[in-house]
């Protein structure tokens, strides 16, 4: 791998608060790491650690208030408006703990609306077959369990092969075995179609299937650490 | 770009445009409703406009067809070939005249001796002011006559019919159109028409000689150069009345009236009418559209808000703001644009026919042949859509400014999240609806202004009605005698004063000057009254001096005049004016007129001792010859204004006010669905707490009823109110006053109108609350 490839996405002194005077909070006190092309990255930390905010500042939907994160070599901070939003459109797929999905479109419409973005989409058939929701893709979002609609919103990221995949708490509405299966989705993606992820979580236990780890608390990286013993999603415990 | 199995495909179509036809489908009452209201205001004013357009057309082709003229006089004798010459060959204005003499018979439709009107007849003649035959033929024997088609359809007289023409009977042989009356107006002062009681008919040669009374020795000019513009054509008709008038004096004979053809109001109402028809309706749908603009705008604003994460999510995504922008302005834009496209469609079709047939039933107008109207689309199509487009792009662009983020946490309110407003320790219930009022206030505001347009378009539709039996009820009292005796002369042949012997008579002076500068020349009548005048009682009348005169309410109320106000009044033929002091208002009398001692009046008209116009009298005065007397006014001049409107637009009101409570019907239901729509989760909540569906309407649709009917009250007061200034602005333009009014049942009718309008749409609301699931509360919370 590259140095290039190792450091894809490049976080460097990363600093925000929120407020101002007596009621300032500092979120985030100086995040400093790297995400290597192609890698399966999980931060983890408790509520209010800082980690979703650090996903936003990813996603170009947050800015920083110091330091910088770059992408393939370029700095978000130097972006406009219209640039971020061509830079998500382009590079990054999002998926939230719930699904905001579009009532009056039918599955692979959702799906759709995602591929839309992209010049070269991903095969819609083959896509709607790696989700499981092939034999579900007429159906409306109310006719889906919780689980069949956070494959939709995975499709719907990944549907335009975004560079990087952003999870934020996917797994934080379903259950034990529907969350299982939502991880063993995206280790997949992962793994057939290369995009990088970043799983936002406080389960401890999706660690262990993670090719980086990075460990939040207060504001400040606790732990930054390759996982040399990943286990796949389907061997995870908790 | 990672690799994988992409694949490059063509340009894909937006999956959001999808959402569009579904949303239609999925809300389709309210999209019906904003539909049919605008398929139906939008085909309404479409009709008007190609009616109009197509009516004009025929009405001005038909001033060339039927060779117009461009004005007529009319002498106190028949001209010698002399004067005609003379007046033709013009110092400064050269014409031709034509002779169009016309006599004033009574017309029996019953053929029962009684007289039924007054019927203008005209001898047929191929040179100028020609008729469009409209049914059967023209007369061709001289018991043959051929008669106004209006006054036909008014009077419910068809060709083949007979009747009595200034006691000569003639059989209907034909319903016609003269190009110089496409409306009835008897005198050229007339505030209204009257196509009841007043016809113009057409006789053969013969059949005019077989009438007896004295012709009027009308002649028609037409310039032989063509006046460039109207400006020119008021300097032609300047300088040939002043040469006209001299002429006519030095020939020793009299000029009896004097009326260019764009004064005419015969000529010119109509086609007038027709255009602030268009410009009202023109004025009333852009205030319709904007409304509906508005219920869009919140409807979506509320879309956006509910749908938030998924705006969050999309624009996360990578949508531009702009894409979103254009997939929520979609929905507006679309149902305006099928609802413009039917609208005109209709309005091509159906509503072109019921413009016509109004027009139809009020002015007559020759055949028309229906033209493509430019206008129509322009004002009914892009104008609409201007307006939609505008109100909805700045309220979703206004949206749209927030953060992907704040979408995502739902988080768009500009301002700090407001604190909530302490209310008073009332009960629970109180504050409830309290609570419900304060948070839909936005929306009741919506419903206010439409509340109130509506509560406008009731004034009218009520006050019309109002109006006009208010004024035939009163005629009488706005008269100051039950008759008004004007004399051609105050001496006969032999220099002997016209006297009667009815005790009740009161002799009094009157003629008639011009005020200028307003939106119309408008004629004053100028009264010199007898000193101790039973009839015009103004206090201390005589003690004025020269130049102080009492104007009449309306004179007052039409043009501001207080006491101390200066009036100029000018001469209607001679460059002469005069400047009146106003020394007080009389309230007895409804005419545009100013009052003065005799004494005064003489003077200032420089008139010898004893010359008057004629008498006034509370009976019928006989033993006055016929011919002596020019003209008596009655009650009748003044109802017959009423009649006329009351038979043009009397029907159409009733309709009118059914079309409201329909449209506030359909509006209220838009703004309470929208408003409930919102409040789904809550209601679906204090469901779940074990409120049972009519104690959730008690508070949901009950706070709704409180603000409905507040607005109902102060609108019905601010219509009437916005009315009445409309009244004076429309009444500027037109000659004469008639006070806008509205009986006090008149106003409870509004409100109630408007209420039945709401009690219709709270059953539907109640129906709609019931329908909300108890899981609705559960189901989207994020």
């Amino acid at each position: 791998m590259s140095e290039e490839d190792r450091k894809f996405l490049e976080i460097v002194d990363l600093k925000k608060g929120f407020g101002s005077g007596d009621t300032r909070q500092e979120v985030l006190r100086g995040i400093d790491f790297s995400v290597a092309k192609g890698e399966f990255c999980v931060l983890l930390g408790p509520s209010g650690s800082g980690k979703s905010t650090l996903l936003n500042i990813i996603g170009g939907i947050d800015g920083a208030d110091s330091g910088y994160i770059s992408i393939n070599g370029d700095r978000l901070s130097n972006m406009d408006e219209k640039k971020l939003t061509w830079y998500r459109r382009r590079h990054l797929g999002y998926v939230f703990q719930m699904y905001h999905l579009i009532g009056n479109l039918n599955v692979e419409e959702n799906i759709e609306t995602g591929a839309y973005l992209s010049g070269s989409p991903l095969d819609m058939e083959e896509l709607l077959c790696t989700l499981g929701l092939y034999e579900h893709r007429h159906k409306l979002p109310n006719q889906l369990s919780g689980g069949q609609q956070q494959r939709v919103s995975i499709g719907r990221a990944i549907v335009k092969n975004p560079d990087i995949l952003l999870c934020d708490e996917p797994t934080g509405a379903l259950d034990y075995s529907t969350s299982k299966e939502i991880l063993k989705l995206i280790e997949d993606v992962n793994r057939k179609y290369g995009n990088t992820v970043i799983m936002v979580t406080h389960n401890e236990a999706i660690r262990n299937m993670a090719d980086h780890v990075v460990k939040l608390r207060d504001g400040r990286i606790r732990h930054n650490d390759r996982n040399e013993h990943k286990i796949s999603a389907a061997e995870l415990e908790w | 770009m990672v690799g994988g199995m992409a694949v490059r495909i063509k340009k894909r179509k937006n999956p959001l445009a999808r959402r569009i036809m579904r949303e239609l489908a999925g809300d389709w009452k309210k999209y019906l409703v904003v539909s049919l209201f605008l398929i139906l205001t939008i085909g309404f004013v479409s009709g008007m406009y190609v009616a109009n357009g197509s009516m004009e057309a025929s009405a001005y082709s038909g001033r060339t067809l039927y060779r117009l003229e461009d004005g007529h006089f009319e002498l106190k004798t028949a001209a010698d070939e002399d004067l005609i010459t003379a007046i033709e060959s013009g110092e400064k204005v050269p014409v031709t005249v034509y002779q169009n003499f016309y006599k004033n018979e009574t017309e029996d439709r019953g053929n029962d001796g009684i007289s039924d009107g007054t019927v203008r007849v005209y001898a047929a003649n191929e040179d100028v002011n020609l008729a469009c035959l409209m049914d059967g033929r023209f007369p061709k024997e001289q018991n043959e006559i051929a008669i106004d088609r209006m006054h036909a359809d008014n009077a419910g007289i068809r060709t083949g019919d007979t009747i009595t023409v200034g006691g000569q009977v003639y059989e209907v042989v034909g319903l016609l159109s003269y190009v110089n009356y496409y409306t009835l107006h008897e005198k050229s002062t007339d505030f209204m028409f009257d196509a009841i009681q007043f016809d113009v008919a057409m006789v053969t040669k013969e059949g005019f000689a077989r009438l007896g009374s004295s012709p009027h020795y009308c002649y028609a000019w037409t310039y032989v150069e063509e006046p460039a513009d109207e400006k020119e054509e008021k300097q032609f008709s300047d300088d040939f009345l002043e040469a006209l008038f001299m002429q006519t004096l030095m020939a020793g004979n009299g000029m009896m009236d004097y009326m260019p053809a764009y004064a005419n109001p015969a000529i010119h109402f109509a086609t007038d009418d027709m255009g602030s028809d268009k410009a009202m309706g023109s004025v009333l749908l852009d205030i319709l559209i904007v409304i509906i603009a508005f219920i869009f705008a919140v409807t979506i604003s509320n879309t956006i808000v509910r749908e938030a994460s998924v705006v969050g999510t999309l624009r996360a995504s990578g949508y531009r703001r702009g894409e979103l922008v254009l997939h929520y302005l979609s929905m507006p834009v679309i149902v305006t644009l099928v609802s413009a496209a039917l609208g005109n469609l209709l309005g091509y079709t159906v509503f072109k026919s019921v413009v016509v047939s109004m027009y139809y039933n009020s002015y007559s107008l020759p055949v028309y042949r229906t033209v493509w109207n430019s206008e129509a689309f322009f004002k009914t199509t892009l104008i609409p859509m201007a307006l939609m487009l505008v109100v909805n792009l700045a309220v979703i662009v206004k949206m749209m400014s927030h953060t992907p983020l704040q979408f995502l946490r739902h988080d768009l309110k500009k301002t700090k999240r407001k604190r909530a407003v302490r209310l008073p320790q009332w009960k629970f219930l109180t504050r409830f609806r309290l609570r419900v009022i304060l948070q839909n206030l936005p929306n009741y505001v919506i419903l206010f202004a439409g509340i109130l347009f509506i509560a406008t378009m009731l004034s009218m539709a009520v006050g019309m009605p109002d109006t006009l039996n208010f004024y035939k009820e009163n005629a009488q009292d706005m008269m100051f005698s039950k008759y008004q005796y004007v004399l051609k002369s105050c001496k006969d042949e032999n220099g002997n004063a016209i006297a009667t012997e009815n005790t009740d008579a009161e002799a009094f002076a009157l003629t008639a000057l011009m005020r200028k500068g307003g939106a119309i020349d408008e004629e004053v009548s100028v009264y010199g009254i007898s000193r101790d005048s039973h009839y015009v009682t103004i206090d201390r009348l005589d003690a004025l001096e020269e130049q102080e005169v009492w104007v009449s309410s309306s004179f007052a109320e039409k043009y501001g005049l207080s006491a101390g106000s200066i009036v100029t009044l000018d001469e209607k033929y001679e460059n002469r004016n005069y400047q009146f002091e106003v020394a007080g208002i009389y309230d007895g009398y409804m005419g545009i007129a100013v009052f003065m001692p005799m004494r005064n009046y003489r003077s200032i008209f420089d008139l010898p001792e004893g010359e008057y116009s004629g008498y006034l009298s509370d009976t019928e005065i006989t033993d006055i010859d016929e011919e002596h007397i020019a003209t008596v006014i009655t009650e009748r001049d003044i109802t017959k204004m009423c009649d006329q409107l009351d038979h043009s637009m009397g029907n159409y009101m009733s309709y009118f006010q059914i079309l409201c409570i329909l449209l506030s019907a359909a509006l209220i239901y838009l703004l309470t669905k929208i408003m409930i729509e919102k409040n789904e989760n809550a209601i679906s909540m204090v469901k779940i707490l074990g409120y049972e569906n009519r104690e959730v309407a008690g508070l949901y649709l009950f706070s709704t009823t409180i603000v409905v009917i507040f607005i109902d009250a102060v609108s019905t007061f601010l219509g009437a109110l916005v009315m009445s200034q409309a009244w004076k602005t429309i009444m500027a333009g037109f000659n004469g006053w008639f006070p806008f009014r509205i009986a006090p049942a008149g106003y409870g009718k509004i409100f109630a109108f408007i209420l039945i309008g709401y009690l219709i749409v709270m059953i539907l609301d109640f129906k709609r609350i019931k329908k909300i699931p108890m899981d609705e509360a559960l189901k989207n919370v994020e």
